[in-house]
């Protein structure tokens, strides 16, 4: 009896081992099957106009409120969507009116009067009116808004309703920077019943209303049948998040998603290319991939560690190996689309004799540190190439990997606790934002450019781009971060959607003019 | 009648089987290959180069080349030790935990034998790459939470292995003489129980340890295993998932080098489980 028992534990033991390793054989051919089975999904073009398009994206809002939460997934599905601004920034990076018909600037560049669109309505049926203007303006300056971007609307004096459409917005000092700013997500138009539960609940101008969010999965659009402007060409958009890169190029394959917008992956883009059933598109971001390093803790209170790490990291073997060659390495915190770019690649060339000798000055050989690596595609494929280099100066960096978004905006972009982090700057025209204020994560002392900036926006435009260059140029000096590469906008999609946005001037990812063919 | 307590593991002298044989070759080209990675690997696996990023395979490099340029060979070598490393230590950790536990549940039986068995049952619910992925959620992934996890959720396995074959040895005669002459419950266990359950429990040691090396790499190839940028065959599989279509074979080294590993533990243990099984010896 008891013999025989003891065969059966055994045999259930053989059993279940057996019983893993079929599993993970099955596992494992799922996963060669669904990077083969490309030219699968080709059956949903032939059918008559569809009235509904599904886009993939990596990184799913923490919740819709981007007046309280950091993360550049919020702006990115609600704004131009949802929510729209007085003016919108197009895909050249010049402002065009959209909720403001005109606008007209005093002789003093310190007033607007914006005319205002009739007949545009909130998603919850309030009409949009002048009111509304200063409702949200003054909001931003409130204790309300807690991104970090509200120092944007810091320059407005005074909103003052001249009419039901017509309103004036007073700032303190003329600024260069402010109209553009009205057209990111700080612009953003807010009916004032409609703001007590922002994060659940998103009512705008937009041509989009939010369907249904099925947290961890997609985030429905309804186009609105009384928006005010030109109805989109689908009854429905849907944002599909996926944690991967790879499983978003293989939903495309199948069919499941339409569009793969800001492809995370690039080293898969060969199988699209010259597949006249897709259609990939390569636009310019305005983001960059910037190597944080915390200006306020050691070893990186220290401008010369700093300034070795800038000479230590070959940024154009950056982009080679870590996103197959797309980006732009520009050496400065500025993209190119952007009034006041200057290439800066030879302030720090790629140096790591110089690096090990500034190291030594500064008396930080062998240095130890700790590398917060959010868990983004572009941020794991960067880092370690990034750790082999800092590795041949001397700084042995030890990867802590940081699900993205939650904890790494509470650990590091909240909480500051990091030293060396990697993260895509999105928001666009913002090297202020990230480097005039010493209570970002950075933490740059921005006592040398607060000035300066302040004078390059009250400046006509000229005076204006030149301006905003010299404070770069001190940021870039300072090694207040080390800029890898500027970002690229990868679009793959079905052949037969137009109007995708293909340049990404700025957060938002506009749909209102996607359809089919 | 009357068997010496060893008798039963020494009674073959017939040639090892085969399975015995190529599972203990597998084995040992991964031991190997560990011991070489200590002392020499053709590069550092940790280092970029940028400039021979992606190359096939070469003289100057075995298997070629990843994405950022390092040597694939180095990483596999390098990546043989720490699969050798968490699965010792979690088949260390169930076998030093699990083995007792089933001895004492076997002896004692009554309450002590249902609250670890249930315990044990308990634990044998939760898929160990469950529990570890808790464990790498919790704790922060790193080799050592792996390491933890899988050894635990290994412990059911050898509490289960040794109790059912305590249960077996305390029916004999030689225990229950032991046991008519007074001797103390833990010289029965040393001298009768563990000798006897010896051959059990290095079949489910070799067995355990082909699904610590797998658990390994499916957590490391999620993110929870070893952290970037020290090689880990899970991880360089999952770095080569979107070279599939362009550098397929960068997959293939790692994928092969986990092939092997598993194999050949999971064929040792079938070859030592004919060696000990004194059922399928035949008529001695």
């Amino acid at each position: 009896m008891e013999m025989k028992f003891r065969f059966d534990e055994g045999a259930l033991m053989r059993r279940s081992s057996k019983k893993f390793s079929l599993a993970a054989a099955v596992l494992a051919g799922a996963l060669s099957l669904t990077a083969c089975n490309a030219g699968a999904g080709s059956t949903a073009s032939g059918e008559a106009a569809k009235d509904s398009v599904t886009v993939a994206l990596t990184g799913e809002p923490v919740n819709l409120d981007f007046t309280t939460t950091a993360g550049a997934a919020i702006p990115q599905a609600l704004m131009s969507n949802v929510y729209e601004g007085l003016v919108e920034i197009d895909q050249e990076g010049n402002i065009q009116p959209l909720l403001a018909e005109s606008w007209e600037l005093s002789e003093d560049r310190k007033t607007y009067t914006f005319k205002l669109r009739e007949g545009a309505t909130f998603s919850n049926g309030e009409p949009f009116t002048a009111e509304d203007v200063k409702f949200s303006i003054e909001r931003v300056q409130s204790d309300e808004w807690v991104s970090s971007l509200k120092s944007k609307m810091d320059v407005v004096d005074s909103v003052n309703v001249l009419s039901d459409t017509e309103v004036e917005v007073v700032l303190k000092q003329p600024s260069n920077a402010w109209l553009f700013d009205m057209g990111t997500l700080v612009g953003a138009m807010f009916d004032p019943s409609g703001v007590e539960d922002l994060a659940n609940t998103a009512i705008g101008t937009g041509p989009y209303t939010i369907e249904a969010w099925n947290r961890g999965q997609s985030i429905e659009l309804a186009a609105r049948d009384d928006y005010w402007g030109e109805a989109p060409g689908v009854e429905t958009a849907t944002l599909r998040y996926f944690a991967d890169a790879v499983a978003t190029t293989n939903a495309l394959q199948s069919g499941d998603v339409d569009v793969v917008y800001n492809m995370q992956a690039p080293e898969l883009l060969s199988s699209f290319e010259g597949d006249d059933k897709y259609q990939v598109l390569e636009g310019t971001s305005n983001g960059e991939i910037v190597l944080s390093m915390n200006n306020q803790e050691a070893p990186f209170d220290d401008v010369r560690v700093r300034q070795a790490v800038m000479h230590a990291i070959d940024r154009q073997a950056v982009v080679d190996t870590a996103w197959n060659g797309y980006g732009t390495v520009v050496g400065g915190p500025v993209p190119p689309t952007d009034p006041y770019y200057e290439d800066l690649n030879d302030v720090y060339p790629y140096d790591p004799a110089k690096a090990r000798e500034l190291l030594k000055e500064a008396g930080a050989e062998n240095l130890d540190i700790t590398f917060t690596v959010p868990t983004r595609p572009y941020a794991t494929a960067v880092s370690e190439i990034v750790v082999s280099q800092l590795a041949e100066v001397g700084i042995n960096a030890k990867i802590e990997s940081a699900e993205f978004p939650a904890v790494w905006l509470d650990q590091v972009f909240t909480k500051h606790d990091y030293q060396m982090s990697v993260v895509l700057a999105v928001e666009s025209r913002d090297v202020l934002a990230m480097f005039n204020n010493p209570d970002y994560y950075l933490g740059y002392d921005n006592s040398k450019i607060k000035d300066a900036a302040a004078e390059a926006d009250a400046a006509d435009e000229a005076g204006y781009a030149e301006g905003m260059k010299d404070v770069v140029r001190t940021i870039v000096d300072d090694a207040a971060a080390n800029t890898l590469f500027i970002f690229p906008n990868i679009v793959v999609a079905d052949a037969n959607v137009t109007g995708i946005p293909a340049n990404s001037v700025t957060e938002a990812l506009d749909l209102t003019n996607i359809g089919w063919k | 009648m009357t068997t010496q307590p060893a008798a039963v593991v020494r009674s073959t002298r017939r040639r090892p089987p085969a399975t015995l044989l190529v599972g203990a070759a597998l084995v040992l080209l991964v031991v190997l290959a560990a011991l070489v990675s200590f002392i020499w690997t053709p590069y550092n696996p940790e280092q970029a180069f940028p400039a021979d990023r992606l190359q096939g395979s070469s003289a100057a490099h075995l298997m070629g080349t990843d994405r950022y340029g390092r040597d694939v060979f180095s990483g596999i070598l390098y990546g043989a030790r720490i699969t050798l490393l968490v699965g010792l230590v979690a088949v260390g950790i169930a076998l030093l935990v699990g083995t007792p536990l089933g001895i004492l549940a076997g002896m004692r039986g009554g309450a002590v034998e249902e609250v670890s068995m249930r315990a044990a049952d308990i634990l044998l619910a939760f898929p160990a790459l469950l529990v570890a992925i808790m464990f790498g959620a919790v704790f922060g992934a790193s080799t050592t939470t792996a390491m933890l996890a899988i050894g635990i959720g290994s412990i059911p396995g050898f509490a289960r292995v040794a109790r059912s074959g305590t249960l077996q040895v305390m029916s004999t005669e030689y225990v229950l003489a032991a046991k008519a002459s007074s001797q103390s419950a833990f010289r029965i266990a040393r001298r009768h129980v563990l000798p006897n359950i010896a051959g059990m429990v290095v079949v489910q040691c070799s067995v355990s340890f082909a699904i610590a090396v797998l658990a390994e790499a499916a957590l490391s190839f999620l993110g929870l295993g070893t952290p970037p940028p020290v090689p880990s065959w899970g991880r360089m599989l999952q770095e080569s998932q979107q070279f599939l279509g362009t550098y397929p074979m960068l997959a293939v080294w790692p994928g092969l080098a986990i092939a092997v590993a598993v194999l050949g533990f999971n064929l040792l243990g079938d070859g030592l489980r004919d060696k000990f099984d004194p059922k399928l010896n035949g008529g001695r």
